[in-house]
């Protein structure tokens, strides 16, 4: 029945020419033009829950396309917010902002290249993978709570609002919701087109190829570790800047943001939205991070039980997540028909 | 003839059991060989040590020139020496296009030939009218042309095939052995088949080698090899 209905709504979609690319225009557009119809609280939370939206991103490259499944994606995250506090902290040159957002992605690839390499070279296999990204989280978290010298400990570290400065030394300020809302949107379109685009390039499709078959493009010629690493270091790399990125939009940033339990909540959001669309992963997690706001107002004690609920739902009725039951975009160009799965 | 590839006292014991023993071999460019033997003969061993998929206890492998013995698979692959495995191995959520694709873009193809590269190899194996289906809809022979078609989008320059008509039916079998002798003249490979199938061996006029517990037991043209008493007790004995 259930295989049925979803095989129907995917042939529906493909009848209605329903594509990624498409849906991805219709999205920007309602997120570019909601400042105009709603303010306050909404146009406040909502670029955190984009920023959220590029580490679930982050996430479906590696899960999705790489058949890697890691649950330290929070711990990047957490980094990238600590960099940027500390930026602001330490750095009286410059903008602050600005060298946050460099050096958080490289420590980002750093870190995810280091282990990468030993962990892929080494012949890893994927559950331990996992429990080693699991570490992640739980060291960054440690961490932040031991080093408070730096970080504030169990405190937390405010973050000022970031400016954009140009060169001739005009400052925009982003200090309003308003402003640092598109730039947050730009931020996001942008990494969401690099992704897309990075899956269609030689070495999204040898990830596909890895995540399908890792011993035949192994057999192949290709260095399967070298690509593992290196989708690890893309993934690492753009969690970090999301959450540096969001340290500067919320203005705080605690130990609890690199969590295991809030890595795992990406996961959760991932698969509601499909790993193997871009989109679906970025817009499950903001209507689900919308949802548990509203919930847990409205029903505090049972919030986690309705996402619980529609996540079992999920994963039972469309293995692909919401977008996979939708049908594949054309993400992979014309021969998109062998893609589905 | 300039050296091709050249196994020299190829040993290779897992925990004592000794699977393969001191294998002289060598192929020239161009050739064909097949293999043949009894289960646990070694045969599979053998290939894996070319490819790199196991590191030999003892003796080396020479391609080209170069001692690859023990090099990662992926080098060895890069070098043009791949291998198709016993079971197809192939990509099968993505479709037949994709998966040649994934050969030629091991290739050194540049990006703008890489389609026309795809479109030509798919005609090679027979499988362009299928060039948009998903793999998981494919016959287990088309898996197998499918398997030797990523292996020809990579330059390869030489074939290890582990079984290639294994799983199909006496007319994909015959057109396999017509593929593989087509493939060989045109593109001007070499090929190491393992096979079981008698017909097939015959029809493929190659120089045969016969391994026996680990150790070649003779080589020669299958006339040669299906007249000798010896073969047939240990080897073609047992088809009967």
């Amino acid at each position: 029945m259930s295989a049925l209905q979803s095989t129907t709504a995917l042939q529906t979609a493909r009848r209605l020419g329903v594509s990624e690319s498409g849906l991805a225009i219709v999205a920007l557009v309602g997120f570019a033009l909601l400042p105009i119809f709603v303010s306050g609280y909404t146009i406040y939370i909502l670029p955190q829950y984009m920023l959220y939206g590029v580490m679930a991103m982050s996430l479906a490259l590696l899960w999705g396309y790489s058949g890697i499944l890691s649950i330290g994606q929070a711990g990047f995250f957490a980094i990238g917010g600590y960099i940027i506090g500390l930026s602001f902290k330490w750095i009286d040159f410059g903008n602050p902002a600005y060298i946050a957002f460099v050096v958080a992605p490289c420590v980002g690839a750093a870190l995810a290249g280091v282990l990468g390499y030993f962990l892929f070279r080494a012949g890893v296999r994927a559950a331990y993978f996992v429990l080693v990204t699991l570490a992640v989280s739980i060291i960054v978290e440690q961490v932040a709570v031991s080093q408070s010298q730096w970080t504030g400990g169990w405190n937390g570290m405010y973050v000022p609002r970031m400016s954009l400065t140009l060169g001739t030394g005009t400052e925009i300020s982003l200090f309003d919701d308003g402003p640092i809302y598109y730039f947050v949107l730009v931020v996001v379109v942008a990494i969401y087109i690099l992704l897309r685009w990075l899956v269609t390039s030689k070495f999204g499709k040898v990830l596909l190829g890895i995540r399908e078959n890792e011993d035949r493009v192994i057999s192949l010629g290709f260095d399967a570790s070298l690509y593992k690493t290196a989708a690890f270091m893309m993934s690492g790399a753009l969690a970090t800047l999301a959450g540096a990125l969001y340290g500067t939009h919320a203005g705080f940033v605690s130990p609890s943001l690199g969590g295991v339990l809030f890595s795992t909540e990406v996961v959760v959001w991932v698969a509601i939205g499909g790993r193997n669309s871009f989109l679906g992963a970025l817009l499950a997690t903001i209507v689900v991070a919308s949802l548990s706001n509203y919930l847990s107002a409205i029903a505090p004690r049972y919030w986690q039980l309705v996402i619980g609920v529609v996540f079992i739902v999920v994963i039972i009725h469309f293995r692909g997540g919401i977008a996979g039951a939708l049908g594949r975009s054309g993400a992979f160009g014309k021969h998109k028909r062998g893609q589905d799965g | 003839m300039a050296e091709f590839l050249r196994a020299e006292n190829l040993t290779k014991s897992f925990r004592g059991l000794v699977a393969n023993e001191n294998i002289n071999f060598s192929i020239g460019a161009g050739e064909v060989c097949c293999i043949i033997g009894p289960n646990g003969a070694g045969k599979t061993t053998f290939v894996s040590m070319i490819s790199g998929h196991e590191v030999p206890t003892a003796g080396s492998v020479w391609f080209k020139g170069r001692n690859i013995t023990g090099l990662p698979v992926h080098r060895i692959a890069q070098m043009g020496v791949v291998r198709k495995f016993q079971t197809p191995s192939v990509f099968s959520e993505l479709s037949v296009y994709r998966n040649i694709e994934l050969g030629v873009l091991a290739s050194s193809c540049p990006a703008r030939e890489r389609h026309g590269r795809v479109l030509e190899t798919l005609k090679h194996v027979r499988l362009s009218e299928l060039s948009d289906q998903r793999v998981g809809s494919l016959s287990h022979g088309q898996r197998q042309w499918l398997e030797i078609g990523m292996l020809l989008g990579k330059d390869a320059q030489l074939l290890l095939l582990d079984e290639p008509t294994a799983g199909m039916t006496a007319e994909e079998t015959h057109s396999t052995g017509e593929l593989i002798r087509r493939l060989v003249n045109e593109l001007n490979l070499s090929a190491i088949i393992i096979e079981h199938d008698i017909n097939f061996i015959r029809d493929l006029r190659a120089p045969v080698t016969v391994l026996h517990l680990g150790r070649i037991l003779m080589e020669g043209s299958f006339e040669e090899i299906a007249g000798r008493e010896e073969v047939r007790e240990v080897y073609l004995g047992e088809q009967k």
